[in-house]
């Protein structure tokens, strides 16, 4: 009996010891979304209101004026896969990948097309061992994003190889922040512009006539000045690195938040444990002291 | 007509107001309600809004304007600021330093350069917004 004790009480001693680690990575996490939370609210509505001027913008201008608007038959896409650097952060990341995975066979097996996946944050890899997708490229990732600089290169990279035509077409999969506990994995076409599925022949499809009246500087088009190629120039490129940099924001806020509800799952269960290892520990004690009384009881009823 | 000026840091202002006055790349222009959809980039500059006869100034460190359809004013600006809010002696020193910086490597033309000149330009901008709204 003896024995029993005395194990349970080492295993209550390493539930706590785990407890207080789950605890403070709990703690810490929680400061890092509080972080993480204010620069993706605040960097939002910039970020949304830009998109949707873009895409304004991009059905009322002739797709010729920017290299960043053309759409071509897709057989190539850049993928760029938002993750984490490490891992207990409970489903975070493998459900992104699971979602990746869905959308590379979904293309693979729509238009044929095969997807290069470019790496930021380290838990990406898995999933080249898990899927055995191709990665073409990794990024260092910082814990907390919070300046632009910080993803320019990749964006500039997934620029470049657009317009050079090694992509046809460039998404961001990440996970996007709706609260602390509640956050959806997803697959965003970033290029190009034009808001369309990408199919064979759609550009041909739209009339051209059409398309040249809303070239000309008036009409129903937008006014651009000094001129569309130096505006867009400029604007197109900055909008792009804002959807990846919010991206980014929005995948941090996702980490931290569902690593914060991991550890904090995990401190609730271990205090669970320690209660019942306790209640067990309670009863193996008391059943060895009733059980040294009757021995002492027997060996005295014996004597007489 | 609406106005709503955006910042990737925060939502700086929105507003009805009656007229803006902005430094575009070509040079200033004023919008006025009814404006036909128009895009253009900003140069650091200032930018006076009026409402209900008040004028209020701002600066900016660049960005774009894009008025809407619906006639509404966006600015997606890197970055404004209050006259009220900039530092003058903080901006004076920062405008020494990419003074210093710029006639250093001035003889070599690259990105750097251009990042320095725009950074100059934003520097003496906030300046000379600071400066204009201390006086009153």
């Amino acid at each position: 009996m003896a024995l029993n004790t005395k194990a349970i009480k080492r295993r209550i001693k390493s539930v706590s010891s785990t407890k207080k680690i789950t605890k403070a990575m709990q703690m810490i996490s929680a400061v890092k979304m509080r972080r993480a939370v204010q620069n993706v609210l605040a960097a939002r509505s910039y970020a949304n209101l830009g998109w949707e001027i873009v895409n304004d913008i991009a059905k009322k201008i002739d797709v010729r004026v920017h290299p960043l608007l053309k759409s071509r038959r897709v057989k190539h896409i850049g993928l760029i896969l938002i993750t984490s650097n490490r891992g207990l952060a409970g489903g975070f990341s493998s459900r992104l990948l699971h979602e990746v995975h869905r959308y590379v066979l979904s293309v693979r097996a729509e238009v044929d097309a095969e997807a290069d996946i470019i790496l930021s944050g380290k838990h990406g890899r898995n999933i080249f061992h898990k899927f055995g997708h191709e990665v073409v490229a990794e990024f260092n990732k910082v814990d907390l994003t919070t300046r632009i600089e910080e993803i320019l290169p990749i964006a500039q990279m997934v620029m470049q190889d657009f317009v050079n035509g090694k992509y046809d077409r460039i998404v961001v999969a990440y996970t996007d922040y709706n609260s602390a506990i509640n956050q959806t994995p997803r697959v965003k076409q970033i290029l190009p512009l034009t808001n369309d599925d990408g199919l064979l022949g759609h550009i041909e499809n739209e009339a051209p006539d059409q398309e040249k009246t809303l070239a000309t500087n008036t009409g129903f088009g937008y006014l651009f000045e000094p001129d569309p190629k130096r505006v867009l120039n400029v604007l197109l490129p900055r909008l792009v690195e804002t959807q990846i940099y919010q991206a980014v924001l929005e995948s941090d806020a996702s980490e931290h938040s569902a690593r914060m509800m991991a550890m904090q799952n995990a401190t609730d269960a271990a205090e669970g444990m320690i209660k019942e290892l306790n209640y067990s520990f309670n009863k193996a004690r008391q059943a060895a002291i009733t059980q040294e009384i009757s021995e002492i009881v027997g060996g005295a009823a014996a004597l007489e | 007509m609406r106005l709503e000026i955006i910042t990737p840091e925060r939502i700086v202002l929105s507003d009805k107001i009656d007229r803006i006055t902005l430094m575009t790349e070509n040079g200033e222009i004023s919008i006025l309600p009814h404006h036909i959809p128009f895009v253009s980039n900003l140069r650091p500059g200032e930018a006076r809004y009026e409402k209900e006869k008040h004028e209020a100034s701002l600066a900016i460190a660049g960005g774009f304007v894009v008025v809407r359809e619906d006639g509404s004013v966006v600015i997606l600006a890197d970055a404004v600021e209050h006259p009220e809010e900039i530092d003058l002696t903080r901006a004076e020193a920062a405008r020494a330093r990419a003074a210093k910086l710029m006639s250093e490597i001035r003889s070599k033309e690259d990105v750097d350069f251009t990042a320095l000149q725009m950074k100059l330009e934003k520097e003496l901008n906030r300046i000379r917004v600071g400066n204009k709204y201390r006086k009153i």
